[in-house]
């Protein structure tokens, strides 16, 4: 299906990155992305995933809005108190009628996968789901001086391989939105370009971003099991 | 063989790449495209950023207040090149 006028002048900028065409934004398009978090530090790049132009965004948390999340981007203080996932679709939603976005369905079957919990063992667990699943994910990893983003295309390293078990607590507001926008762009790039982007970890300490290929943990459960 | 003339003199960068690049996308290695640009950025920019992308500007010529423009598309399409 060809983009539409209206479609190419929403995303004119994205449409300019180099190898990002017209089969990438229909790639998006028919993506399915479950969202594991929705708190203050998942919004900026839950934002983006919207702005970007998925067709699907599942919204997969429990909890409530508490009044941290009011400092985000998405939550108003008058949500405070209400479903964390209701008040998130009801922002996001409002961003663009692109994208369906609603709470995580039971028995939903998504394609890709942000991971931005609030805790690292819940990080883990949706992770490995969707490692299991075959699914393109990107996990969200913030510490105190700002964090690391680390990408996992199907068959790449798991994140209990490349994880970082020394981190505490969260970045300052801005530390943890460009984190968060970081992880919905590589997922973007995940899904636009499925063999474009390798598994990778990318560490953003005060403003200062580093690189580096994710290696497998001998022994780990994401070695392939045919070698 | 040839796709449809695309008339771009009503349009603004970054569209009259985008669009460009676009239809380029729906179009054969080999094909030409020909485009109708407005004077100024559109014709200095269009043709420099297709041939970044590894396609042959065949010719650009004045036609009045507007140009013509015909590009004939590479080999490489731009979603085989890699993320920047």
């Amino acid at each position: 299906m060809a983009l539409s006028e209206v479609q190419i002048a929403r995303w004119a900028r994205q449409l300019l990155v180099p190898a990002f065409g017209e089969a990438a934004q229909e790639r998006l398009a028919g993506a399915r992305v479950r969202a594991v978090g929705a708190d203050g530090a998942a919004s900026a790049g839950l934002v983006y995933l919207v702005q970007a132009g998925v067709g699907r965004l599942w919204i997969d948390d429990a909890e409530t809005v508490g009044p941290a999340d009011v400092a985000g981007w998405l939550h108003p203080s008058s949500a405070v108190g209400t479903p964390r996932a209701e008040s998130a679709r009801v922002a996001l939603q409002a961003l663009s009628h692109f994208t369906v976005v609603a709470p995580y369905p039971r028995g939903g079957v998504p394609t890709a996968a942000l991971v931005a919990a609030p805790s690292p063992a819940q990080c883990l667990h949706a992770a490995e789901a969707s490692r299991r699943a075959g699914l393109p994910h990107v996990v969200v990893e913030p510490d105190a001086d700002g964090g690391a983003v680390i990408a996992i295309p199907p068959g790449a390293p798991c994140y209990a391989c490349s994880r970082s078990t020394s981190g505490a607590g969260r970045p300052a507001l801005p530390g943890i939105a460009a984190l968060s926008s970081l992880a919905a762009a590589e997922l973007v790039q995940l899904i636009a370009a499925p063999a474009g982007l390798p598994g990778r970890r990318i560490d953003l300490v005060r403003g200062v971003a580093t690189l580096r290929p994710t290696a497998r943990l001998p022994g780990c459960a994401c070695y392939p099991a045919a070698r | 063989m040839s796709a449809a003339p695309l008339d771009l003199r009503a349009f603004a960068c970054p569209l009259t790449w985008v669009k460009t690049r676009i239809a380029l996308e729906r179009i054969a290695p080999g094909e030409v495209l020909e485009l109708w640009l407005s004077g100024g950025e559109p014709v200095e920019s269009v043709p420099r950023s297709a041939e970044g992308e590894g396609h042959r500007v065949v010719r650009v010529e004045p036609a009045g207040t507007s140009w013509r423009v015909l590009l004939e598309k590479g080999a490489v399409s731009p979603e085989d090149r890699p993320w920047r």
